[in-house]
């Protein structure tokens, strides 16, 4: 039954092929075909950051009027900054949540990457490469945390995105696609199964039947994936963990200072997820591409959302005992031009990839420091600049995941997490 | 010259290595170089094999003729291709060229020491036809009249009566919509139907597709005047239809020649911009915002047409339209551009045009393209039968491009009938066709094949969605694609659903209750055995094995003294969920 010859067998399907009949104790006895005993990956040395969550600001947000306001400069635009809770830095006057709890972060003002569309700059932000590159659908970095973090026997999917689709698995393969919530106010949809407990079980006895005597006949990997997607949702549905993904129970007052918009619930569901251990929660935050009417919408409804759900989560993580392995990013894809643009009836700022600011706290991070430097404009990098592949390469140094490690795409071309000419930024890790 | 190209390609590959600093594209072309170097040897050991083969062959034949003459009996013989023909399109004649498709497959799985599968059954094979040509299951009935008929024409009939279907129509205008709008939220108040509805319809009519493709890349008028014109609506940006309009219709990817020579072909950027010149006339009006209520979209050309947002370099404009891999062309600035373009692509005599789409249609049939991925055919990606594709091709050209006769050819080979099941000796062959790729069912064929057993969904189907991405695109068909929707540059055989969707189906009201099927058979009180072929010949299109009717009955009649329906239900259901129902095998 095993690959003999020919081109397209991998190492991946041979894993998959030697662990049919592998039975798991911890399944409901389903199907004797489980993905699980796949390699789950060398890490390179064991972090006490357990989860990341990234809160995705799509669309670009303007860094000069929330992480690297410039009140002397041209385009110095309507906010001002006020101090924080971090002796020396000062933030956007309508973060004042995330000022109060700024000496748990840092911020790195000298990213300058060299994407100017959303979609491209979005993929190439997740994923580390470009967009088509060499032929190839990268993985997001959620798909390698759960492929470097992921326990083995975990019920849940080790990446779960809420609010948004984001970026896949790409060569990683279906079982790091992230588990996608649209609601956080409706958890996973299609959980609980309409028929009775008893009678759900005898109708999965009979499917069990069914698959085997398939595969046993035509023996192809698909069979074996479709297998592999049914056993982990089954697992999912009848684990006691499934129950962090609903959030109807949680202290109204706690609601409330999330937010009662997605993403301030997606934030909630944050918070739960990471307590169940789930390694990677991406949290969109859709708006921030404000060619018109910059300053209203940010301070209206963007920076107020923003501020409360990423604020929230942080103090609520702490209270839990959990900021100390958790690691939170707050970026976008790019920020946003340092001039002003009157050409609206409101005025914008366009798209403006070569210096803009990320944010990061928690686990990981050393608190109050700020990284890299911008000109007076905030137009140029003067200090500090940060591409992509720093980025991600600090992310991975955080997580104890080996940036250098190489995975293996369907042709065997050999991959790695974050391609070389990475330097992570040690003054931004504890 | 060929060889040349590969030398060539394999010295940069070594070459390649001793460079001090690479970029990531250097690397990435680099590492698809030395996998393609590996590729094109084996390439050329094959080659010589065949043409060994071959030459076997030849003596073979001669000595058949000579026997033929004592003996009169028919002789095996490698059938070769006719030479061309004149381009009065006399049609195709299937049978012949399913022949030739036969024997040039037989000759590489000879030379490849492989055996092939037998025979798909009859089972088999109406439901993959089935799921082929029309996207969609066959009905019970349909299979027990197929099963139970003796007429050895059988399935060159189904397959006539299949591409008879309206459907047959549906299923491409389900493939070509998705290649051709990319999804993008700045389309919100753009719809698609009136491309799928052109699509369907000219489909449907059997338009030659040289014709069909014309029409296409020079569609111009209002979007509800002209349904074609919405390719380039959701196109919008000389880039974006030079891009597509190579990989649709030429089966190129010239798309990184945008911003730098191609790094794995000869393509250069000047070839780029050559191309986009065709598109530099076309203007494109949408509506934008829910407040542009009164503008009317569609497509035209106009020498004074926008440049705004348009991402090509100044020094590209004053490259002259040049046709890929051709001559230059002659625009005239108060004449449409497109149709010049449109005039060279969709011609027997182009080099890409006639195998891009066969390519496809292979593709679409048999799970794996002759050429991988489909849309990138090139002298360093060569095809896994090259005289296949390219005699094909010729025949689809001379033949009048005629899509469906083209279909009846492949669908009557013993190739696409082949049975999916391996042998031993030929299990890990994923290129020859040794025996049939298992396909994963679309979304579109899934939802499909779902409400022909249950009924269709209502409404929620979709939920959860969020807003749908373009105006119309709302029914729970659209929703139910968009929600099982994989990844865009999936293989055929790639199985990309993951948790959410099979709890969807699992767990979905409609899929769990009692469908009006199983509530019939309980009215009816069929007897067991007889109830279980039903839900097999409708779900799967098969009857249950002894042993599955066996097992069963027993399970029914365990069951179904506290409810009468559950017992049907359950098996209804585990079929639904099934990989055989899933999966086209």
């Amino acid at each position: 039954m095993f690959s003999q010859t020919l081109q397209e067998k991998t190492r991946r399907d041979f894993l998959k092929l030697t662990s049919m009949g592998v039975f798991s104790a911890s399944c409901t006895g389903w199907l004797n075909v489980l993905a699980n005993a796949a390699a789950t990956g060398a890490t390179a040395g064991p972090s006490k950051v357990k989860s990341v969550v990234l809160l995705w600001q799509s669309g670009g947000p303007s860094h000069k009027d929330t992480w690297d306001l410039k009140p002397e400069s041209k385009g110095a635009g309507e906010f001002k900054p006020i101090a924080t809770s971090a002796p020396g830095i000062q933030i956007s006057e309508h973060m004042p949540k995330i000022a109060k709890v700024m000496n748990h972060g840092a911020i790195i003002r000298g990213m300058s990457t060299g994407e100017g569309a959303h979609s491209r700059a979005s993929y190439n932000m997740h994923t580390g490469f470009r967009e088509g590159q060499g032929g190839l659908v990268y993985p997001s970095l959620g798909a390698h945390v759960s492929k470097e973090l992921g326990k083995k026997d975990f019920p849940l999917p080790n990446y779960v995105t809420i609010g948004g689709r984001s970026y896949g698995a790409g060569f990683l393969g279906p079982k790091h696609q992230p588990l996608v919530i649209s609601n956080p106010d409706r958890g996973v949809e299609d959980l609980k199964p309409v028929v009775s407990g008893g009678q759900f079980d005898k109708r999965m006895n009979l499917l069990e039947d069914m698959e085997k005597a398939f595969y046993h006949t035509y023996q192809a990997d698909n069979i074996n994936d479709h297998q592999t997607t049914y056993s982990r949702a089954v697992t999912m549905m009848q684990s006691k963990e499934v129950k962090a993904f609903d959030i109807t129970n949680e202290p109204t007052a706690l609601k409330d200072a999330y937010g009662s918009d997605t993403f301030g619930r997606g934030c909630l569901m944050a918070r739960k997820l990471v307590e169940v251990g789930i390694p990677f929660i991406e949290v969109n935050i859709g708006g921030w591409d404000t060619h018109l009417d910059n300053f209203g919408r940010l301070k209206t409804t963007l920076l107020p959302k923003l501020d409360a759900g990423a604020a929230t989560l942080i103090t609520d993580l702490k209270e839990h005992g959990l900021l100390e392995s958790t690691l939170v990013i707050v970026m976008g894809e790019f920020g946003r031009t340092p001039n002003i643009n009157t050409r609206g009836a409101l005025p914008g700022r366009d798209h403006y990839p070569r210096a803009w600011s990320l944010g990061m706290f928690g686990g990981g991070v050393k608190g109050g420091v700020v990284h890299g430097k911008t000109d007076k404009e905030g137009a140029v990098v003067e200090e500090g600049k940060t591409t992509t592949l720093d980025f991600m390469a600090t992310v991975c140094k955080i997580m104890g995941i080996d940036y250098t490690k190489e995975n293996e795409t369907s042709t065997k071309r050999p991959i790695r997490i974050v391609e070389k000419g990475a330097t992570p930024v040690a003054a931004v890790i504890a | 010259m060929i060889m040349k190209r590969f030398a060539a390609a394999l010295l940069l590959a070594s070459g390649a290595l001793f460079l001090a600093s690479q970029t990531p594209i250097d690397l990435a072309a680099q590492d698809a170089k030395s996998d393609k170097a590996a590729m094109l040897k084996k390439f050329l050991e094959r080659k010589a094999a065949r043409a060994k083969a071959e030459a076997d062959a030849e003596k073979a034949k001669a000595e058949a003729e000579k026997a033929k003459v004592e003996t009169n009996k028919p002789t095996p013989e490698v059938v070769k291709m006719s030479p061309a023909e004149t381009s009065a399109a006399k049609p195709m004649d299937a049978k012949a060229v399913a022949k030739f498709i036969d024997a040039q497959i037989n000759q590489e799985l000879a030379v490849a020491k492989l055996d092939s599968s037998s025979r798909s059954s009859d089972a088999e094979f109406i439901r993959r036809v089935s799921l082929d040509i029309t996207g969609v299951i066959p009905t019970a009935e349909r299979v027990g009249s197929f099963l139970a008929s003796s007429d050895p024409n059988k399935r060159a009939l189904l397959v006539d009566e299949m591409l008879q279907s309206p459907k047959y129509g549906q299923r491409l205008a389900d493939i070509w919509t998705n290649q051709m709008l990319p999804m993008d939220s700045a389309l919100r108040y753009t719809g698609k139907d009136p491309l799928v509805k052109y699509m369907v319809d000219t489909f449907n009519a059997n338009k030659p597709w040289d014709r069909m493709a014309h029409e296409i890349i020079s569609a111009s008028g209002d979007q509800d005047k002209n349904g074609a014109v919405t390719y380039y609506m959701f196109n919008a940006g000389v880039d974006k239809m030079t891009d597509s309009v190579g990989k649709l219709f030429l089966g190129v990817q010239i798309q990184c020649a945008q911003c730098h020579n191609h790094p794995f072909t000869t393509w250069k950027q000047t070839e780029y911009w050559g191309m986009a010149q065709f598109f530099y006339n076309v203007s494109v009006t949408i509506q934008k915002n829910n407040k542009q209520v009164d503008i009317i979209p569609g497509v035209v050309e106009n020498s004074r047409a926008s440049r705004r947002g348009n991402p090509l370099p100044e020094s590209a404009k004053t490259v002259p339209a040049k046709f890929l891999g051709g001559d230059l062309a002659t625009l005239n600035s108060s004449k449409p551009y497109r149709p010049v373009l449109a005039d060279w692509l969709c011609t027997a005599e182009n080099p890409f045009f006639s195998k891009s789409m066969v390519n496809r249609v292979w593709a679409q049939y048999m799970g794996r393209g002759l050429v991988n991925p489909i849309d990138d055919l090139s002298d360093e990606n060569p095809a896994s039968h090259p005289e296949l594709l390219k005699g094909l091709a010729k025949e689809f050209a001379n033949g009048g491009f005629d899509l469906k006769n083209l279909v009846r050819a492949i669908c009557l080979s013993d190739a696409y009938q082949r049975s999916s099941v391996p042998t031993p000796n030929n299990k890990a062959d994923t290129v020859l066709y040794s025996h049939m790729a298992i396909k994963v069912l679309t979304p579109e064929q899934l939802f499909d094949s779902l409400a022909a057993v249950v009924g269709t969904p209502t409404a929620d189907a979709g939920r959860g969605m969020g807003k749908p991405l373009n105006k119309g695109s709302n029914s729970p068909r659209d929703r139910f694609v968009a929600f099982f929707m994989g990844t865009e540059n999936a293989k055929a055989t790639d199985y990309e659903a993951g948790i959410p969707q099979a709890l969807r189906l699992m767990n979905n009201q409609k899929l769990s209750s009692s469908s009006s099927l199983v509530s019939q058979l309980v009215q009816s009180k069929a007897k067991p055995a007889e109830a279980i072929n039903k839900l097999y010949l409708t779900a799967v299109a098969r009857k249950a094995t002894e042993a599955e009717v066996e097992k069963l009955t027993g399970y029914i009649v365990q069951g179904e003294s506290s409810d009468p329906k559950a017992p049907l239900s359950d098996i209804l259901w585990a079929l639904l969920n099934s990989s055989e129902f899933a999966l086209n095998h």
